[in-house]
């Protein structure tokens, strides 16, 4: 997958987020990060809570602005990205509108480009379809369970074929079994669509299942530690899970936090062997 | 259907609301002091004379008889029309209520400078009396000259049904507008939605559930305005005005008040059940936890 193209998607250049700059509840949320995402890749960010994971995501989203430093996405600023509503968006609740059908909650970006009814609706049942949920169309989010909910937010974010999709732990209140059938939706999903994704977890058998490349970081101030390479293919199953690669990965992945961790409670003294 | 299940239900619990109600008012005729309860000099139990608390049959029966003496229009058509006249004022009242209301509301939402200087106000207006208020919004509307149109006394009464209306709309519908849930702000605001946009596939809305009981409160409101209204700068037709008629003459006719005042009371209900029927239509689709 990662080797279709070699646009990038995401461009973070040298990029930090300080809140309350200079005053007494200052939080030096992210320092200096570096990071390159190239179209229809899947990258996961893992770290410790108050890492700055989400952070970043919204960094990309521009729903925050850095306080140095540059973010591209799809070759323009991120807020000409925002604008052109290049990337969808999902997050830990889905969030959909408990006033609005299935169908009304997938159509809702498309009415806020201004696209009339009938195409609307066409790309909202195309979208049910992807996600398997053609029956649902009319019924009312709070009808459905967390799972099939959590895809309704899915076919919304990609409704408008944006190139990319921001998900921040999308699947994080989901129960264990829902959750590995969502991240095998979401695979074939993406797969499907062809669709760069930026993915927030804490969870490390996720990051690695989903992932092209694991994006390690410290916390606070959020730094990117280490980025580790997941070589399982870009056809992956049941069967992955089970793979001795699928376990390496999660080795690497789980040292590299551990390393985190220890730094963390070492204070920055020693970069001990661990990481490595 | 589930939602004429509602109904049925809101209704029968009103009529036994009612039936409860009746049966205290008989009981305490029967326990009661004639003459009132008195402590250390102060009387505290109110007289169960039939004077001060005539039968619930004698206050029903008193509609079908004429409204005085040897006139022919029996009192349950006089206390109608009177609360029909009242209803409409109220009715205007509460329509322009709601507008400033919500007009407010989706200013104060917009920008904060205006929500921190116009609430303080806007609380402080609650608590001018009425009473007061009363006669110069009557002497403000007739020196009022806009081309050829010329304040009617009655619009008066409906203003201060506004000055009370207003308020709780403004305030609930605030309240509602702030209410969505920040990842939905987020989310269209990553969809790079106007705050119009936002305004009316979001915020209005999550705002739903808050603006039916400010609405009630707020219709309610409008009542109790045009009726004062009514009877501080004596205003005929309404049922405000048969109140204050009746109660002169308690003494040799203590039910006829009663019938005036059931008949005020029906307007209310008639008002904020006029709000509650919207309130199943608008909330039909949500989840029942956040219906009330």
């Amino acid at each position: 997958m990662s080797a279709a193209a070699n646009i990038s998607a995401v461009e973070v250049f040298a990029t930090s987020k300080i809140f309350n700059q200079e005053s007494d509840k200052q939080v030096d949320a992210l320092l200096d990060v570096n990071l390159t995402i190239q179209s229809g890749e899947f990258v996961s960010l893992i770290g410790p809570s108050g890492c700055g994971k989400s952070t970043l995501l919204r960094l990309i989203a521009n729903l925050l602005e850095p306080t140095q430093g540059s973010i591209r996405v799809n070759n323009k600023t991120a807020a000409q990205a925002r604008l052109d509503q290049d990337y969808g968006m999902a997050f830990q609740q889905a969030g959909l509108f408990d006033w609005r059908t299935v169908r009304k909650n997938i159509e809702l970006p498309l009415e806020l480009k201004g696209w009339d009814k009938d195409k609307r609706e066409a790309r909202a049942i195309e979208m049910l379809g992807l996600v398997k949920l053609e029956e649902f169309g009319n019924m009312y989010p709070w009808q459905l369970s967390g799972g099939m909910q959590q895809r309704v937010a899915i076919a919304r974010a990609l409704a408008a074929h944006p190139p990319l999709l921001l998900m921040d732990e999308p699947f994080g209140a989901l129960d264990e079994m829902t959750r590995e059938y969502m991240q095998g939706e979401l695979l074939r999903i993406c797969a499907e669509t062809s669709t760069t994704v930026v993915f927030v977890t804490h969870s490390i058998p996720e990051a690695v299942y989903l992932s092209n490349r694991v994006v390690v970081m410290s916390p606070r101030p959020g730094r990117i530690l280490e980025v580790i390479d997941v070589n399982l293919g870009s056809k992956r199953n049941e069967q992955t899970r089970a793979a001795d690669g699928f376990f390496r990965s999660i080795t690497t992945v789980r040292e590299a936090l551990r390393g985190t961790h220890a730094e963390h409670v070492a204070a920055n003294a020693i970069r001990g062997a661990e990481d490595r | 259907m589930k939602l004429a299940g509602r109904i049925a239900y809101r209704i029968v619990m009103f009529a036994l609301t009612i039936a409860f109600v009746t049966a205290l008012w008989e009981l305490y005729k029967i326990v009661g002091p004639q003459d009132g309860g008195k402590f250390f000099g102060v009387r505290i139990l109110p007289r169960a004379n039939d004077n001060a608390m005539p039968h619930v049959s004698t206050m029903l029966s008193r509609y079908s008889r004429p409204e005085v003496r040897g006139s022919d229009k029996k009192i349950w058509i006089v206390v109608l029309s009177g609360a029909w006249f009242s209803l409409r004022l109220s009715l205007v009242g509460f329509f322009l209520g709601t507008t400033i209301g919500i007009s407010l509301a989706v200013l104060m939402a917009r920008f904060n400078v205006i929500r921190r200087g116009l609430l303080p106000y806007l609380v402080m207006s609650q608590t001018v009396p009425l009473i007061a208020l009363a006669p110069l919004v009557v002497s403000w509307g007739g020196k009022l000259e806009i081309g050829s149109f010329v304040w009617p006394r009655w619009l008066s009464a409906s203003i201060l049904g506004t000055f009370l209306a207003f308020f709780p709309i403004a305030v609930g519908t605030l309240r509602g507008l702030t209410s969505a849930p920040s990842a939905a702000l987020e989310l269209m605001e990553s969809y790079a939605a106007s705050w119009k946009q936002t305004l009316f596939k979001l915020r209005f809305p999550a705002a739903v559930p808050f603006m039916v009981p400010a609405l009630k409160l707020g219709a309610s409101g409008a009542v109790v305005g045009v009726v004062v209204a009514e009877i501080s700068t004596g205003l005929k037709g309404g049922i405000g005005r048969l109140i204050i008629e009746y109660a002169r003459e308690a003494t040799g006719d203590p039910a006829k008040v009663f019938t005036a005042v059931f008949g005020a009371a029906a307007l209310g209900l008639t008002m904020s059940g006029l709000v509650a029927f919207s309130d199943l239509f608008l909330m039909r689709n949500r989840p029942k936890e956040t219906s009330t």
